[in-house]
């Protein structure tokens, strides 16, 4: 198995070496005889164009992982466009920033509360030391009334900074802030609904889409206006700092991105967390059974994925010099075929953000190579299709046994085990399933 | 439908078997289900199949409705050797089947369901209706069931259902008709109009095998009986001069178990676990629908209580609500060491000192392609994390103390739980919950779809773990295993307690007794 695994990434990498070979042999050269496709400047392009799509499928990654889809990511972006240009090119009473304050607002109350009673629960593990393997309990000063307490003055003395900005318009800073938390507020409503509600994520985050799209039209008013970002006239010059190089090589966007995917890859690797949404997705019932609050975890990785669209949001603005309410369309799409291309199943309980990256990276090259190469954009949406196709045949192989295993003869009819109590209590369940006795 | 057979020839067939199996052997991946059996019907007569859960009943109705292909022995129809490649060519040679479980589409009519497959068509593309619905309502009306074949199956109850699903079974022209458990979802008064109609179809010469573990209801309708025990035929009797007591000792027999036994402990002291009127209730189509009901029993430091009874009679259900694992209205009290306990959910279960192996161990207990490791540290891992890292070294360390401690058998703790065999898959089960310092250990089914051979070890870890102190509630379906394993023993009946009995006073007999539920008795409990 582990070499089977192991086997199957080294393939991910090969795609990506291959792909880059391509590009490489086939780019075209400048008069120099230089190799076009080669140029930093060309590769940190394509870094560039991708951090926006990997933001997204970076919180996809997660969602995925636990069995869950989040469709709604491109019209959250949108919202938060929106949002984000607002904020800073228009002062004063405006719908961004009734949508902006009150998620902030919460958000912080929440993390902050939710990060305080983390520590005084680690505090209390360390003292409890490793023998005791029961579960920790705070008391109720320090299990509710002080982060309640923490996350209340944090709140304030973020909106405190914050409501000041009001009367101008917002800063760097102040967009970073509210944007992001206006996805993230948005992406734990659809885990709200999913996991309060026991609805399918398709369906829940489908309709999500739709009501996103429109809250982000409402925002922006007048007939679905495109909010231009002028740096330097109607927005403050520092802004610019996030479409900029840092140390004059990397784009700023391209280091969000990379630094979400290591951050959000050691939550997935090290953090008992990350251990749960593998837990989850690799069997949900096993894993609440355990003991796992399986609820929460999924609110988390929609919310992160919500989050994570509201940063992608503010670097399209930046990058784009415009908020407008259809900035994301489709790209819940892309971010979906990255985190595929990428290893990771739809199945949930497998894959990886290394994995994602490699994905995200393999979709980012090959646009470029189209696009060095001139070929009609058309033609170019077919050939992604195409390629997606033959990457995911690919990565099937690995699901060989899973595929083997349903065409056994005999196993698609009835389950084939003597075990006569087990097949027929499954059974009892079917029936009362589908006689709309109890609903999964 | 009778027609084949001629009138005065009937007298003199009657004793030829119009289905027979001889020398029937059929095993799932090496376990036999099914040993060198035989079977016979015969036309007009209602023979009724006894065993115990796993005696192998619905292996042999399997093989016979073509099912399963793949057996060893003759089926004959007729006194000609057949063999079936599927479910069609069973119908084709009149032998229909209605298993436990119904295979109707609730979407659609009562027609449409009897005819589903077999649709009358016009210019072979539509569906004609008004010949299915007529063609329906005379089926209905030959076997005296008043139903509109309009109606919506699953607008009905589920006992309507159940005649629906004989109508279809009778469309075919069935001469032999299999009915596994027909009742086990019906009331009195809807078990009586069945009785009824099947009475009515032995008449016109249908031959009739009936499977149930109602042993009132078998001996007031059937005319044979045939029992097997563990696979094998155990005899087959005409009912005249049966008694209850004789069928229920051929199905049980004697130790199947070469029984061995830990010296007990005193099983003094307070009580660790104490349920008092536990219940559950569940919203099904007519509202609430008790499936617990006035559970109550105590389990002391160091003693293995058995919960005993048939399929369906609330046993698992009683481990779940304790674990606050299912769906339902929980009723109850619960107390841990004397203090009553509000357990809303598995997580505050875990917390609280209760562990559940549950009865599928593939589907609720592990994650089948994750390691040993992973799987056993799974429940800890957030209390071995240290601000919010997690603690590889302590995981690793859980995994090895469950592999040794349970004699897992394995390349290493990171080898996939998927690829391990049964016995070992429950013993990282296990594992998990013992990595969790448990008080109290609710096993369900310990020992299903395991080998003898790792039985004997999983019976050993359970003597072991009541020897440590633990507090063990125990369901079995198989009743030599109650019996060995549990100083007391529950026996439930249709979701109600119907006996507490000792060890001493304990027999499978008195087990199978309480067990039966009756049609005729009444919601008392005993």
């Amino acid at each position: 198995m582990n070499f089977l695994k192991a086997l199957s990434r080294t393939k991910l990498y090969w795609g990506l070496i291959a792909i880059f070979l391509i590009g490489v042999l086939s780019s075209p050269l400048t008069s120099s005889g230089r190799n076009i496709f080669l140029s930093s400047g060309n590769l940190l392009d394509v870094l560039r164009q991708v951090s926006t799509t990997g933001l997204i499928a970076t919180g996809m990654t997660a969602v995925i992982l636990t069995g869950g889809i989040d469709l709604s990511v491109g019209s959250l972006m949108a919202i938060c466009t929106v949002v984000c240009a607002m904020l800073l090119t228009v002062p004063g009473d405006t719908a961004a920033l009734y949508l902006g304050l009150p998620a902030v607002g919460l958000a912080v109350l929440v993390v902050g509360a939710a990060a305080v009673r983390f520590v005084f629960l680690n505090i209390e593990k360390s003292r409890a030391g490793v023998t005791h393997i029961r579960d920790i309990q705070l008391d109720r000063t320090r299990g509710t009334v002080l982060p309640a307490a923490a996350g209340i003055v944090l709140c304030a003395l973020v909106l405190s900074f914050l409501l000041p900005q009001m009367q101008t318009k917002f800063g760097v800073l102040g967009v970073l802030l509210v944007a992001p938390a206006v996805g993230l507020m948005f992406g734990a409503v659809n885990g709200v609904i999913i996991v309060v509600g026991r609805l399918q994520p398709f369906i829940v985050t489908l309709a999500m889409m739709v009501t996103a799209l429109g809250i982000a039209r409402l925002t922006a008013g007048q007939n679905n206006a495109v909010l231009p970002v002028y740096t330097g006239s109607n927005a403050t010059a520092d802004f610019d700092m996030l479409r900029q190089l840092v140390f004059g090589i990397v784009p700023m966007p391209g280091i969000f991105f990379i630094v979400a995917i290591l951050l959000y890859g050691a939550v997935l690797r090290f953090t008992p967390f990350g251990r749960y949404v593998y837990a989850i997705g690799g069997n949900e019932e096993a894993a609440r059974l355990s003991g796992i609050n399986a609820g929460r975890v999924k609110i988390v990785t929609y919310a992160v994925s919500g989050l994570l669209a509201g940063i992608a949001a503010v670097l399209y603005v930046a990058q784009y010099r415009q908020g407008k309410p259809d900035a994301g369309a489709g790209l819940e799409l892309d971010a979906i075929a990255a985190v595929v291309i990428g290893g990771t199943s739809l199945m949930g309980g497998r894959g990886s953000l290394a994995g994602t990256f490699c994905g995200v990276l393999i979709f980012g090259l090959l646009s470029n190579i189209l696009q060095l190469h001139n070929i009609n954009s058309n033609l170019q949406l077919v050939l992604k299709g195409v390629i997606i196709i033959g990457t995911v045949l690919v990565q099937e192989r690995n699901a060989y046994d899973l595929l083997a295993q349903l065409r056994l003869p005999g196993a698609s009819r009835r389950p084939a085990q003597g075990d006569t109590s087990v097949e027929e209590r499954t059974s009892r369940e079917t029936l009362s399933i589908t006689m709309g006795g109890k609903k999964k | 439908m009778r027609d084949a057979i001629p009138r005065d020839s009937v007298t003199t067939e009657s004793d030829r078997p119009i289905l027979a199996a001889e020398a029937i052997s059929k095993s799932f991946g090496g376990v036999a289900a099914l040993k060198d059996v035989r079977f016979e019907l015969r036309a007009g007569e209602i023979h009724a199949l006894m065993g115990e859960n796993g005696a192998g009943k619905s292996t042999l109705m399997k093989v016979l409705s073509g099912v399963y292909t793949d057996y060893e022995g003759a089926v004959r129809v007729d006194g000609e050797t057949v063999r079936f490649s599927n479910v069609r060519d069973a119908e084709a040679a009149g032998i229909a089947i209605i298993h436990q479980e119904l295979n109707l589409v609730p979407e659609l009519g009562v027609a449409d369901n009897i005819f589903l497959g077999r649709e009358r068509v016009i210019a072979g593309l539509f569906v004609d209706r008004k010949a299915s619905l007529e063609a329906a309502r005379g089926l209905l009306n030959r076997l005296g069931i008043e139903l509109d074949p309009e109606a919506r199956v699953g607008q009905l109850r589920v006992g309507e259902q159940q005649l629906v699903e004989i109508a279809k079974a009778l469309s075919v022209e069935a001469r032999i008709l299999i009915m596994d458990e027909p009742t086990s979802a019906l009331s009195p008064g809807e078990c009586r109009r069945l009785f009824k109609i099947m009475r009515q179809l032995a008449a016109d010469g249908v031959g009739i095998i009936y499977i149930s573990h109602r042993i009132d209801e078998v001996m007031q309708l059937s005319d044979r009986v045939t029992v097997f025990r563990d696979g094998r035929h155990v005899w087959a009797r005409p009912m005249a001069g049966l008694d209850e007591n004789t069928i229920i000792a051929a199905m049980v027999g004697r130790n199947l178990l070469d029984a061995h036994r830990r010296d007990r402990g005193k099983g003094g002291g307070e009580p660790v676990l104490s349920v008092r009127d536990l219940s559950l209730a569940v919203s099904g189509r007519h509202g609430w629908r008790d499936v617990l009901k006035g559970v109550s029993f105590d389990v002391r430091a160091g003693e293995i209580l058995g919960i005993g009874g048939l399929l369906g009679a609330g046993r698992t259900e009683i481990l779940e609500t304790i674990f606050a694992s299912n769906e339902g209205l929980r009723g109850g009290e619960i107390r841990l060491d004397g203090i009553a306990v509000n357990i809303r959910s598995p997580r505050d279960a875990r917390r609280l000192g209760f562990a559940l192996v549950t009865e599928d161990r593939k589907a609720k207990g592990l994650h089948l392609h994750e390691s040993i490791r992973d799987n056993v540290a799974l429940p800890l891992v957030g209390r071995l994390a240290r601000f919010g890292l997690r603690s590889f070294e302590g995981e690793r360390a859980l995994a090895k103390g469950a592999v040794d401690a349970l004699g897992v058998r394995c390349a290493g703790a990171g080898q996939a739980a998927g690829t391990l065999s049964g016995g070992n898959q429950q013993k990282v089960v296990i594992g998990k919950w013992l990595a969790t310092g448990p008080r109290v250990l609710l096993l369900d089914e310990p020992t299903r779809g395991i080998d003898v051979g790792a039985k004997r070890e999983i019976y050993d870890l359970i003597f072991k773990l009541a020897g440590d102190g633990l507090a063990i509630v125990v369901v079995s379906s198989e009743l030599p295993e109650l019996l060995l394993l549990a100083d007391r023993i529950l026996v439930m009946a249709e979701g109600r307690q119907t006996g507490l009995i000792s060890r001493e006073e304990a027999s499978e007999e008195r087990i199978m007794q309480l067990a039966a539920p009756r049609s005729a008795r009444g919601r008392a409990v005993a």
